[in-house]
């Protein structure tokens, strides 16, 4: 088992407890997944606070919500495409939430440099999301770049527990633009039917391997 | 000879065009290369306007094998 796999098997035995209350209570998806807008709304008030340790446990809290809404959907058989569209469009409100929260911050302090570089990692983060929903739209599948929204979570909880938001946030951005070139690649590739390029470039590469 | 140029080559494009799944030693590689930078990097090299005590890891083991060369 992977490290990063280990850590996921980890967190899954209380989430597994949390699921099954919110199956037995009957609490439906949607709601869940409002919750963890609400909730994420508070993390962004503490970052904007200077208060990072308590935005990191709330951030905690908002994710358990917004990660439990389709595991209990799925149990509940409750799946609908609707509960798919709400999750994704509500997400998209937590995350800039957190980034309106950094940014209030950084413009109190007076860091114009910061303001920018939160403002940056915001707008790919959306077009992360964006690219990929809009290829898939058009195409089967768009999974390709590493800087999706569980990654961009977990680094702003790292970044809020151990104070070191500037490095995550300069993670964010870099690796959100390469995500969004990756997406725009891929989608540039599969549509216009004409790999040619890249796949010259690979069959040089696998000789090598 | 071409080999040897080819393969930093490919682990870049590999890297940059990810298209490995997450839980695997690609993923991990990743995860601590990232986790490597966030904590390991000053706060002052990045202007962070946060972080007190503006010495990272990196300072703080410079300034350790500093102190420990002078005895």
């Amino acid at each position: 088992m992977t490290f990063t796999g280990a850590i996921g098997a980890l967190c899954m035995v209380p989430l597994r407890a949390i699921i099954a209350a919110c199956v037995a209570l009957r609490v439906h998806p949607n709601i869940l997944t409002l919750l963890g807008v609400f909730i994420n709304i508070v993390a962004a008030w503490f970052l904007a606070q200077r208060r990072f340790l308590a935005a990191g446990f709330v951030m905690v809290v908002a994710n358990i919500f917004d990660f439990v809404d389709g595991k209990v959907a799925r149990e509940l058989n409750l799946e609908s495409p609707f509960g798919g569209f709400w999750d994704s469009v509500m997400d998209r409100f937590s995350d800039i939430a957190l980034f309106i929260g950094l940014l209030y911050l950084y413009a109190e302090l007076g860091r114009t440099d910061y303001v920018i570089i939160t403002a940056l990692a915001m707008m790919f983060s959306v077009m992360t999301s964006y690219a990929r929903a809009r290829a898939e739209s058009l195409m089967d599948k768009c999974k390709v770049g590493f800087m999706e929204r569980p990654e961009r979570i977990v680094l702003f909880m790292i970044g809020a527990f151990t104070n070191r938001m500037a490095g995550v946030l300069w993670v964010i951005l870099v690796l959100s633009v390469v995500t969004v070139a990756d997406r725009i690649f891929h989608a540039w590739r599969e549509l216009n039917g004409s790999a040619r390029l890249e796949e010259r470039l690979m069959a040089e590469l696998s000789r090598v391997e | 000879m071409k080999r040897l140029l080819m393969f930093p080559l490919l682990v870049v494009w590999r890297a940059l065009f990810w298209t490995y799944e997450r839980a695997t030693w690609q993923y991990d590689l990743m995860v601590i290369a990232i986790l490597a930078f966030v904590w390991l990097t000053p706060p002052d090299w990045l202007g962070d306007p946060m972080a007190q005590g503006g010495k990272g890891l990196i300072e703080w083991a410079i300034g350790f094998l500093r102190l420990g060369v002078r005895g």
